[in-house]
């Protein structure tokens, strides 16, 4: 095929994922902004004759509260979950380089637990968490709440985080052990910093994960000036009597935060994932 | 300052697989500058990573001074604990800090000011000649340069033992001469046990003191580098230490005969040939080239050889020379041109001819 035709072809096809991807972002953008009589009486993807921010000021009042719970809630996570998650990797990677095969075979097993535990749905989590939060006397409290998220998120983030750390060169671990550095050391001056983009795709990931989880914080929480955002929108869907420009207005207030991580640090995610394929190099 | 004991020493790979070392017996002394020469791939690497405590021997022992530091599969002293510096074939620089904090990186883990750090490792790079890039990224720094900030790495921290894989493979003739001559200096004001690891017979010679030949994970014979470059145990050894002409020759009782060159037995070193077919290895400095006859004693005429080959390398001319309608070629260095295909006398010194039974 002549390079032109093919280049053509690629960018079509490239063209027409992307419309498909945009049409739900461009509904809940443009029928957020049309007035309640508007939103019954015109299709989805026209849009709006007159811009109206009624919705959005009806709205924001009372996200406002579940929005800062979602931020004090989601920031300490995913920090703590990717750091963590990244000492936990650097840990596996000690072990697997250990010259005893007890510990290599440990290293394994772990891992596979751990890679298990990512695996399990929530759902089937939900009562003895609860009962867990409940005995902590940590029900409806912030910690309550990110200590659950962080029996989640560890281990995904040190999932992600190993995929990082394995590529990066064994002899910068031993030049450093042969310096005569500690593991906590190593891990702090030199494997960190060398996985900063694998870390901060890693956080990006856990941020997104656990704006969105919805369960933990349906159960966990039980008054309202406790809701994260995940759950107070889920009151404008389903129902009676649903105005859909505020369900709009609501659903694209709740994922700005996660939209906006992603347009402005999304290329160190992009930078990270490349960071894995060219050997660790993307530093 | 420590003495470094391998007993009955064998690293294999792969389950097996792959034997990198196989039963290694040597003792390395206080305060000595050992060289280990080897072709690639027989096991050098992987000896000095089983000293340094970053792979576990197989099988067999390894001891500091009396102290068992690996035995049997198990690792008795860690790498961080054993006080070594070492250069790695690939460096392993810090990507993340610069020149500077990579030198610095061993001084940190110890108790030690910020100012006496700063003093310590300006000292080493003056030396080494890297202060102007000090503050640059390894990335951002040549080849070269690298390379001596690695050195300055393991020099600054004072080690008892120091391990070298490679260390000056990639400086410029002129560095070379001046990272040896600082190795050389280090290793003399600590009197520290140095172990260096090089292709370059050149390294050798100027840096060890006793020298193993490790082939195919095996020491194919240990000795000061003298003598093993003028009494190698085989042809490889011979020319691992040191250029050689390999002439495959036949035995008769006028002497060895290769093509139309004769051999004659006052040329031998020292063996007496006993096969009928053999190697003999000649050095290019005990061969000789002239256009008239040579009238001294020590100088023995071996055949009418023709020039096939004329280079020039270190200011000499690099001549190739073979007896008239054969493959066998020999090697030597003469300081007057001279033209390829010329006919000329060739001559060998006496005893100077190593003769390798097959
Ligand atoms: N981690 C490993 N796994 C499997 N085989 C290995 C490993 N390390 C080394 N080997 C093998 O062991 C043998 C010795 O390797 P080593 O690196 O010690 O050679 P070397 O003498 O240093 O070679 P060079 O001069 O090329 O550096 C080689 O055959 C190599 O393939
Ligand atoms: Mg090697």
């Amino acid at each position: 095929m002549r390079p032109v035709i093919k280049a053509s072809l690629h960018y079509l096809a490239l063209a027409v994922v992307s419309v498909l991807w945009l049409i739900p972002v461009y509904a809940m953008v443009i029928n957020g902004f049309k007035s309640d009589l508007e939103v019954s009486s015109t299709p989805v993807l026209v849009p709006p004759t007159q811009f109206s921010i009624g919705a959005y000021v009806s709205v924001f009042g009372s996200l406002a509260k579940p929005l800062l719970n979602s931020l004090i809630i989601v920031i300490p996570t995913s920090f703590i979950a990717a750091f963590l998650g990244a000492m936990g990797a650097y840990f596996f990677y000690t072990l697997s380089y250990s010259y005893s095969r007890f510990s290599s075979t440990l290293s394994d097993v772990l891992f596979s637990l751990i890679a298990l535990a990512t695996f399990i749905p929530y759902q089937a989590t939900l009562i003895p968490l609860t009962r867990l939060i409940v005995d902590m006397g940590l029900l409806d409290t912030y910690a309550g709440i990110i200590f659950a998220m962080l029996i989640f998120y560890i281990p995904t983030g040190a999932l992600l985080m190993s995929m990082f750390i394995s590529v990066l060169p064994r002899s910068l671990v031993e030049a450093a052990k042969i310096d005569g550095t500690g593991d906590l050391k190593i891990f702090l001056k030199i494997v960190f910093p060398l996985s900063m983009p694998g870390f901060i795709s890693t956080l990006i990931f856990i941020i997104i994960q656990s704006w969105n989880n919805f369960f933990i914080p349906l159960v966990l929480v039980t008054t309202p000036e406790m809701k994260l955002i995940s759950v107070a929108v889920e009151a404008y869907t389903g129902g009676y009597g649903t105005l859909y420009n505020d369900t709009f207005a609501a659903a694209m207030l709740a994922s700005i935060i996660p939209l906006a991580i992603f347009i402005f640090l999304g290329r160190y995610f992009i930078r990270g994932l490349i960071a894995l394929g060219g050997g660790g190099k993307g530093v | 300052m420590v003495k470094v004991v391998a007993k009955n020493l064998s690293k294999v790979f792969k389950k097996g697989k792959v034997i990198a070392l196989d039963n290694i017996n040597i003792t390395i002394n206080n305060g000595e500058r050992f060289g280990i020469l080897g072709p690639s791939g027989a096991g050098k690497t992987t000896l000095m990573r089983s000293i340094a405590g970053l792979d576990v021997p197989s099988s067999g022992e390894l001891y500091f001074d009396d102290k068992l530091v690996a035995g049997n599969g198990k690792l008795f002293v860690p790498p961080e604990d054993r006080r070594i510096g070492m250069v790695f074939q690939t460096w392993a620089l810090y990507p993340n800090l610069t020149a500077f904090e990579n030198i610095a990186f061993p001084l940190t883990n110890m108790k030690m000011s910020k100012e006496e750090i700063r003093k310590k490792v300006e000292e080493v790079a003056k030396i080494l000649d890297i202060s102007h890039v000090l503050s640059h990224y390894p990335r951002e720094l040549s080849g070269g340069q690298q390379q001596r900030v690695s050195l300055a790495r393991a020099l600054v921290k004072q080690p008892s033992l120091l391990l070298l894989d490679e260390p000056f493979s990639n400086l410029d003739a002129r560095m070379r001469d001046s990272a040896r001559a600082l190795v050389r200096e280090v290793q003399n004001e600590l009197g520290i046990t140095l172990i260096i690891v090089s292709h370059d017979p050149a390294d050798i010679f100027a840096i060890a003191e006793r020298v193993g030949v490790l082939v195919k994970g095996k020491f194919a014979q240990i000795g000061n580098p003298d003598e093993i470059y003028n009494d190698p145990v085989s042809v490889e050894v011979a020319s691992l230490i040191g250029e050689i002409n390999e002439l495959e020759g036949k035995l008769s009782n006028e002497g060895v005969i290769v093509s139309s060159f004769k051999f004659p037995p006052d040329t031998y070193r020292k063996d007496n040939p006993a096969s009928e077919k053999i190697m003999i290895g000649v050095r290019p400095e005990n061969v000789k080239l002239s256009k008239e006859v040579i009238n001294d004693d020590s100088w023995i005429f071996v055949g009418k050889g023709k020039i096939k080959v004329v280079g020039y390398q270190g200011g000499l001319f690099r001549i190739t020379v073979s007896p008239p309608d054969s493959e066998e070629e020999i090697v030597t260095y003469t300081d007057h041109r001279t033209n390829i295909g010329e006919e000329i006398l060739v001559y060998v010194k006496k005893h100077s001819v190593m003769v390798f039974n097959q």
